[in-house]
């Protein structure tokens, strides 16, 4: 329903076309007269520097600037550079295994705590505090929990019956795995709490009448909640899509070794524009990575723009 | 509710501004036509690391003109400053805080040449500031790394300190000897430099020529005395991040390799109470066979001085004039007595470092300071920050035993041939 | 796709009594259920919690003690003058009050500009709407670092460097703010505007009074996230915030972690510990605010 369609009710007959070009220019001033305060200074502040990006990434500039265009050249050199290539694995297999895990943990924890039982602000709290802990700290814990030989998870392992449980962050096959339960253990307060505001949306009546039809729990999930919070589900899911393609800061304090130097089975696309760019210095060739990074979140990006269109039609 | 927001909101607003426009704003430099010069130096963690101050008051003291410090946060260094340099808003004198970016601020032109600066014989280190022979910055400060050794644990465990003559076959069996119960025989930092560097200096190595099959000797002792149990694995030091002034100040371990920087903060934490007291000193670092003893080969990097390429030409001068100055005798002596490691290190300096209170004053201390061959860490050139992160992947390799020791050096050697 | 309506009256169910065991048994079952479950929300809320009390308790220790082999949990002596310290040898005070004005006057800005663009994104058609979003979202794809130093430069131009105003500058005006009240006011229905500009309501008003209000858990949100991520900004305020005046309170206490030469870690979880106080306050206090909201009756559909 437009107002488009409200408006035409019961208004004196004016050609069509003009009415619809007037209401056109009418709607456009108004968009606009919203977005301006927020676009201005988005596009002084970011947009621009992006679009420099965009140049600089045509160039084989250093990082002051020096250097000369050179077209394609460096997603020529990008498509044959072995670590680059392993950089786009490693971010494709943490966000496919980081993206599922994480809605489901922080939509399972905002059903959960969507109550207004004593001692619930208790844990919403707590499901926060990972996100606000300094990250030299959960690097240090984690690691600790994580110790192959003294670790607590692999003494819970050992005592299920798993005889060799794995090395997780010493080791280069489970490396990514533990970052990726790390990270999602960090995210789920964040998220859980852009799940609960849209669960707020979702009517009550709804879950009673569906109740009442002789529904179970899980019936009443699939048909009322997920339908009902289909934008917030967007939100999230292209947030933390763009997110764990970008992921940075976990990757280089808990990479085997702990150094920043790249490592085969952690590095991230992320890592090699920082290691590039800041301290090889290669400047365009970083920036060449950062324009694929951006090609692969707006992909994503587009996808889910789709279907939640169409879901929403 | 929305009214009371928006007030709220509003006054916030206006606070912040007005807040804002009072904080502080970068000071312009004030240059006077004839008369005393005031330049700005780029330096980090002025609160303890008095050099900057120091070097600043002696130059005025000596010349008249001033100097004035700012300060960069030490860990981002590099970026900071080159958005400065970006920003044309970077201060005069460019302290050099690591060699490898030497390369890229010149290839950036940001960097004065300064070839007509005379560099005396006795100061080491002036050729990591020479890009095509052309030279574009002077040491001050030359850190070198030595053995520092704990005299009480070698006293109860029977064994002979180092006199300087030791080998790598002797660094290894004191570290079997030197284990209990209570503590290690020897900590090496996870940094790559604690094996490489000495692979490098002490075996030829060019890490250019992508051939770096020298380094087995080294990380196959590394590895030998891990396994053992004589030194922390890699891995577990990755997890639990002990820093080496805790695991020699806290005596959990009884020698340690490190750069001779580690003097002034082991002196200053034995004094607060944070490290423990126990008598140490430091020898030479170990050599592959002894016919290296008497110019024992080890490595380290040197500080130094360069000159804002953007500088005010008038200032060229007295720009050129402290560089000298932080190289001089009577400066590198100052620094000595605060415990620094000039890169002068003529007689009159060396006494005045052992004249501090509480610098080991034995012969072989002595010996280890002024005497060495030091070689560059990072050589200079474009390539080097590449070719080290390259080395950096093999370091963390080999130690988490991800790779053999020939596969990390082949898959390296492949990765330099791809650069 | 949309719920069922409301016209028709409910089923007829079956009838209303149960069988005595029946109930019983089900009674017995969701106790076990509800204390099994108790517990393992409380071993949960441990693993949440553990690393941030390592931080804790690693305050109160000699700084040479906080990374040790093996890992120590409890300090060796209590160093509780850390927390006095802090306030006397180092310059909390202003970082804090820094913190805190940046923090504030962003959030207020986000969540004014964001939710102000939001209305125009969400509920007026305009032509380029969806493009233009879509750039929107596109920015958010790109990682900072790699324009931050063109930005830079050009704030540099701007004579805003080193000022707390770069800081708000940068962060007021993000796509975050938009996308996220964008997606919530699209669940607000159309038919609350539809009576309003019947009404006689302008576009302005609408938002003010009837977006606004109903969308308190998503102000709430937006608030929340926009606070906490300002406050522990690292990268922006290191790289804009020069002089120690202007510094915020995750620069200050980077300084104790200064370089590999001194690393005072104890101080700078000290620090750390009562940065997150007062967040942990706004939090707890505010997080009633994300399950509040007017239901909106009957209307969804």
């Amino acid at each position: 329903m437009t107002s488009a369609t409200a408006d035409a009710i019961g208004s004196p007959p004016t050609p069509l076309k003009n009415r619809r070009s007037k209401l056109t220019l009418r709607n456009t001033m108004i968009g606009w007269s919203f977005i301006l305060p927020n676009f201005i200074g988005f596009a002084i502040i970011t947009l621009i520097p992006v679009i420099t990006l965009f140049y600089v990434s045509l160039t084989d500039y250093n990082i002051f600037g020096k250097g000369d265009f050179i077209g394609f050249g460096n997603f020529e050199k990008l498509v044959s550079d072995p670590l680059f290539g392993r950089s786009v694995v490693n971010t494709f297999y943490y966000a496919v295994m980081h993206v599922p895990l994480t809605i489901a943990v922080s939509l399972g924890l905002a059903l959960l705590l969507n109550t207004k039982l004593r001692g619930v602000a208790f844990f919403r709290t707590a499901a926060f505090f990972p996100y606000i802990t300094s990250i030299v700290a959960i690097a240090l814990v984690w690691n600790l929990l994580f110790s192959p030989d003294y670790g607590p998870i692999n003494e819970f392992l050992r005592f299920i019956g798993i005889a060799n449980p794995p090395g997780w962050l010493t080791s280069q096959e489970w490396a990514m795995p533990a970052i990726v339960i790390i990270s999602t253990w960090r995210d789920m307060g964040y998220y859980m709490i852009l799940f609960l505001a849209g669960l707020q949306t979702v009517p009550r009546e709804l879950y009673e009448a569906a109740r009442m039809d002789g529904t179970n729990a899980l019936q009443r999930f699939w048909n009322v909640t997920l339908p009902g919070i289909r934008p917030t589900m967007f939100l999230v899911t292209v947030l933390l899509t763009i997110a764990s393609f970008k992921i940075f800061d976990l990757i280089i304090v808990l990479s085997p070794g702990g150094t920043s130097a790249p490592n085969q089975a952690t590095v991230v696309l992320s890592q090699f524009i920082y290691q590039k760019g800041f301290i090889e210095s290669k400047f365009g060739y970083a920036s060449a990575a950062a324009v694929v990074l951006f090609a692969i979140c707006l992909g994503a990006t587009v996808i889910q723009f789709f279907i939640n269109k169409k879901r929403s039609a | 509710m929305n009214r009371k927001f928006a007030i709220a909101g509003g006054l916030a607003v206006v606070t912040a501004l007005s807040l804002a426009a009072c904080s502080g704003t970068t000071s312009d430099t004030e240059t006077t036509a004839d008369g005393p010069v005031t330049l700005t130096l780029s330096g980090w963690s002025i609160d303890t690391t008095p050099e900057f101050q120091l070097l600043a008051d002696g130059f005025e003291e000596a010349t008249g003109n001033k100097v004035e410090v700012v300060e960069y946060d030490p860990a981002e260094y590099n970026t900071l400053l080159t958005a400065d340099l970006g920003a044309g808003a970077a201060p005069d004198i460019i302290t050099q805080k690591e060699v490898k970016y030497v390369p890229t601020l010149v290839d950036g032109g940001q960097l004065l040449d300064v070839s007509d600066i005379d560099i005396p014989a006795s100061v080491s280190g002036a050729d990591s500031y020479s890009v095509d022979g052309v030279q574009y910055g002077t040491p001050y400060r030359q850190d070198s790394w030595v053995l520092f050794y704990n005299k009480d644990i070698f006293d109860a465990a029977g064994v002979d300190y180092p006199d300087g003559s030791w080998t790598w076959d002797d660094y290894d069996a004191a570290a079997a000897a030197l284990t209990t119960a209570d503590h290690y025989g020897t900590y090496e930092h996870r940094w790559q430099s604690t094996t490489q560097g000495f692979a490098n200096a002490q075996f030829d190595g060019d890490i250019f020529s992508g051939d770096y099959s020298y380094m087995t000797d080294l990380y196959e002792r590394r590895l030998a005395r891990e396994d053992a149990g004589y030194q922390i694995d890699f891995a577990t030091s990755s997890a639990n991040s002990p820093t080496y002034q805790g695991e020699f100040g806290k005596q959990h371990a009884a020698m340690l390799p490190m750069g001779t920087w580690y003097v002034a903060t082991l002196l200053s934490q034995q004094a607060s109470g944070e490290a423990d007291t126990f008598n140490w000193g430091f020898a030479p670092i170990p050599q592959v066979d002894s016919s290296t003893i008497d110019n024992p080969v080890t490595f380290g990097d040197p500080t130094g001085f360069g000159i804002n390429a953007a500088i005010a030409p008038e200032k060229v001068d007295v720009a050129k004039q402290f560089l000298e100055y932080a190289f001089s005798d009577e400066a590198a002596a100052k620094l000595a007595a605060i415990g620094i490691t000039p890169a002068n290190t003529s007689d009159a300096v060396v006494d005045a470092y052992f004249a501090v209170d509480g610098v080991p004053t034995d012969d072989v201390s002595k010996f280890a300071w002024s005497t060495h061959d030091t070689r560059p860490e990072n050589p200079t050139s474009n390539d080097t920050a590449a070719v080290q992160t390259i080395l950096g992947t093999l370091h963390t390799e080999i130690l988490t035993k991800a790779k053999s020791i020939d596969q990390a050096i082949a898959d390296a050697e492949a990765a330099f041939k791809a650069l | 796709m949309s719920a069922p309506e409301l016209t028709e009256a409910p089923p007829v169910s079956a009838p209303a009594t149960f069988p005595e065991p029946q109930r019983e048994k089900g009674a017995v079952r969701s106790t076990i259920v509800r204390v099994v479950g108790s517990i393992l929300l409380v071993a949960f809320a441990l693993a949440l919690l553990i690393p941030f009390a390592w931080m804790v308790l690693s305050s109160f220790k000699d700084s040479n003690e906080v990374f040790s082999v093996p890992v120590r949990w409890l300090p060796d002596t209590w160093h509780w003058e850390h927390y006095v310290d802090l306030w006397t040898k180092t310059d909390m005070a202003t970082w804090l009050r820094n913190t805190i004005v940046l923090s504030t006057v962003v959030t207020f800005l986000q969540v004014l500009t964001g939710s102000f663009a939001a209305y125009g994104f969400a509920k007026v058609r305009f032509p380029g709407r969806d493009v233009l979003f879509l750039v929107y979202l596109a920015t958010i794809a790109v990682p900072w670092q790699s324009y931050m130093i063109p930005q830079y430069i050009m704030l540099a131009q701007a004579h805003l460097t080193n000022t707390l105003l770069a800081i708000i500058v940068l962060q007021a005006f993000g796509a975050f703010g938009v996308f996220l009240m964008k997606q919530y006011f699209e669940s607000i229905p159309e038919e609350l505007s539809e009576a309003a500009r019947i009404d006689g309501l302008n576009e302005y008003s609408i938002w003010a009074r009837i977006m606004l209000p109903l969308s308190a858990p998503a102000l709430a949100s937006l608030a929340l996230l926009t606070f906490v991520n300002t406050w522990n900004d690292y990268l922006g305020p290191l790289l804009y915030l020069r002089s120690k005046e202007n510094w915020t309170v995750q620069l200050g206490l980077k300084n104790f972690v200064a370089n590999n030469l001194d690393a005072d870690y104890a101080m700078l979880f000290t620090g750390l510990t009562v940065s997150v106080i007062p967040i942990a306050i706004i939090f707890l206090l505010g997080q009633r605010f994300f399950v509040e909201g007017i239901a909106t009756s009957g209307l969804k559909g």
